[in-house]
């Protein structure tokens, strides 16, 4: 079994997550952002649907499809740009 | 008012929150960097070449039970006639045509049944009669075109070299039985432990899905296709121990099937899917039972496709080939009938119908037109999707490599990988039952993942580039290994 099959990689993943979390938490605190629990969902949705993207870009490539990797990335760029405007706005609201 | 005293904690404290932030940006950044690179593994890693990802039964891992009907996708429309091996199925009639063409016949010269059968699709005859000539003009092509294939053909050879002794030419009624050495039959306990027993023992000899189900007599040739105890021009009458069909499949090695046409090759699933039914048939003969292997190529007596849909293992898609949960259409059959008693599976309806009635890339990518583009239509009594078996068989001997095509199997949107991206699309479709994530699929299908133009399909010498779906694996190039 290969490291990223691993159970110590999503271990890491974890560790990556509850950092970026924390992180975005003390962010928004200093930029006096109001974070009411309904914002936490839009963000994590986000940030899912970029990950996910990443990911299917890489498996794209992975499997030698280049086509969908490029169409994919294209694609994601665009709605994550769009979404991620929105999702802003959303953050900025008090 | 701020004192001398409390300036240095106020600035460890910013650099405390400064390096937290630091911190889970740059942990946003390696996680977000960790999955696209779990994503490249998943894509690339040979574990994830669909079939081959375990045998005991680990690769049967669709969740069936939820899926199951009780009636199979298939409509019976009317009175139902079964097929005649002698003329339905291409290879039995083809020589005829081949033969018909050197000695410059025509239909009304052939005897029966071919003469009939080629008067009602004359079409056909003139489609058959021109594979000689195809296959010349094929071989006519550049030695740097023809020489790309050695290994292909190579390698197509040797996965066809194992392979069990025919049957032999006794009646069903003395060769699918045991030997006079035999005990008489064993009683078994129950009918449900003995299909649980029969499914792992198939997986111990190497089959990847398995499915078993009374035999329907509308699926046996009304006349053989070949011998096999049976005389070719009297019609088979189903004898009574093919009471179950147990079918079995495995899948054709994933790089090389993706390469068609044509560094993939049918040898390879069908050596595979012969052996273990041939240990199948030897291993509930010992238990006292009769049993009869029906494995490619062409050595059947019966139309394998209705009855996997019978057994639970998927549905009949638009190019006729059954599409699979976990292999798509990936895989080669093979059946054993027999008397043993166990219980049956049942059919399954997972999307298939509503995905290929508006997919139809099969139809799009085939070289030779073979697979329809229309709506289904009533074929010996059923309604189903006509595949023109004359024009297929004649992109057969249209290309370079082992025999055969599999475009259809490659393009097909159920054959692909067993990573999280094709499973979760998947399971959408499985589950969606208004349609919508159909169109998107088969959509987002075309325009991520497009195939060669059909034409190029084609050896150069009939007009086309000698394309193949994906480039073939390393261990194909025949120019990286040997000096032309």
């Amino acid at each position: 079994m290969g490291f990223f099959e691993s159970s110590f990689f999503w271990f890491i993943e974890g560790l990556f997550a509850c950092l970026a979390i924390i992180a975005l938490r003390t962010w928004t605190q200093d930029k006096g952002i109001r974070m009411p629990f309904w914002k936490w969902p839009v963000v994590i949705v986000w940030v899912l649907f970029l990950a996910i993207s990443i990911a299917y870009i890489g498996t794209s490539i992975g499997e030698g499809e280049m086509d969908a990797a490029f169409f994919g990335a294209i694609f994601a760029a665009v709605i994550a740009s769009i979404s991620g405007v929105v999702v802003w706005r959303l953050l900025r609201m008090r | 008012m701020e004192t001398e005293e409390d300036r240095p904690r106020r600035e460890l404290r910013v650099t405390r929150r400064t390096l937290i932030k630091a911190a889970g940006a740059a942990s946003a950044v390696l996680g977000l960097s960790g999955l696209g690179l779990c994503g490249y593994q998943a894509g690339k890693d040979p574990d994830s070449y669909t079939g081959c990802e375990g045998l005991q039964g680990a690769a049967q891992s669709f969740d069936r039970k939820r899926f199951a009907v009780d009636e199979p996708h298939y409509e019976k429309v009317g009175p139902t006639r079964r097929a005649d091996g002698r003329t339905e199925v291409i290879f039995s009639r083809v020589d005829v045509a081949r033969s018909a063409a050197q000695m410059g016949k025509r239909i009304e010269d052939l005897d029966e049944p071919f003469r009939g059968y080629y008067e009602q699709h004359p079409e056909d005859f003139e489609l058959d009669k021109q594979n000689s000539e195809l296959r010349r003009k094929v071989a006519e092509d550049s030695p740097e075109n023809r020489n790309r294939y050695i290994l292909a053909e190579a390698w197509a050879d040797a996965m066809g070299a194992v392979s069990p002794r025919p049957i032999g030419n006794e009646p069903p009624e003395i060769s699918d039985f045991p030997g006079q050495m035999s005990r008489s039959p064993f009683k078994m306990k129950s009918p449900a432990a003995t299909a649980k027993l029969i499914k792992k023992v198939s997986y111990e000899f190497g089959t990847v899905l398995i499915g078993i189900t009374k035999l329907n007599h509308d699926w046996v040739y009304k006349y053989p296709s070949s011998r096999r105890g049976f005389a070719m021009n009297e019609p088979i009458k189903v004898p009574k121990h093919w009471e179950y069909a147990i079918v079995v499949g495995t899948p054709m090695s994933w790089d090389p099937m993706y390469a068609n046409p044509n560094y993939g090759t049918s040898n390879d699933a069908y050596s595979k899917s012969r052996i273990v039914a041939f240990r199948l048939v030897s291993f509930i003969k010992r238990l006292g039972y009769a049993a009869r292997p029906h494995t490619p190529g062409n050595s059947y007596d019966l139309m394998v496709p209705p009855i996997m849909v019978d057994a639970g293992l998927g549905e009949q898609g638009r190019h006729s080939i059954v599409i699979t949960p976990e292999l798509g259409c990936n895989f080669r059959p093979a059946v054993v009938t027999t008397n043993l008693p166990m219980s049956t599976d049942k059919p399954i309806a997972f999307g298939v119908q509503d995905f290929c009635k508006n997919c139809k890339i099969c139809a799009e990518q085939c070289p030779s037109g073979a697979i329809s583009k229309a709506d289904k239509e009533v074929i010996r009594g059923y309604k189903r999707y006509r595949l023109h078996s004359s024009k297929c068989f004649n992109f057969w001997n249209s290309n370079h490599g082992s025999t055969g095509c599999r475009v259809c199997i490659a393009a097909c949107p159920y054959t692909r990988k067993s990573n999280w991206v094709h499973k979760t699309a998947l399971q959408v479709t499985a589950n969606d039952p208004t349609g919508i994530s159909d169109k998107l699929l088969a959509g987002m299908q075309k325009r991520f993942y497009p195939g060669p133009k059909p034409s190029d399909f084609y050896a150069a010498t009939l007009g086309g580039k000698n394309a193949s779906y994906r480039e073939p694996p390393w261990w194909l190039k025949t120019e990286d290994f040997i000096e032309l």
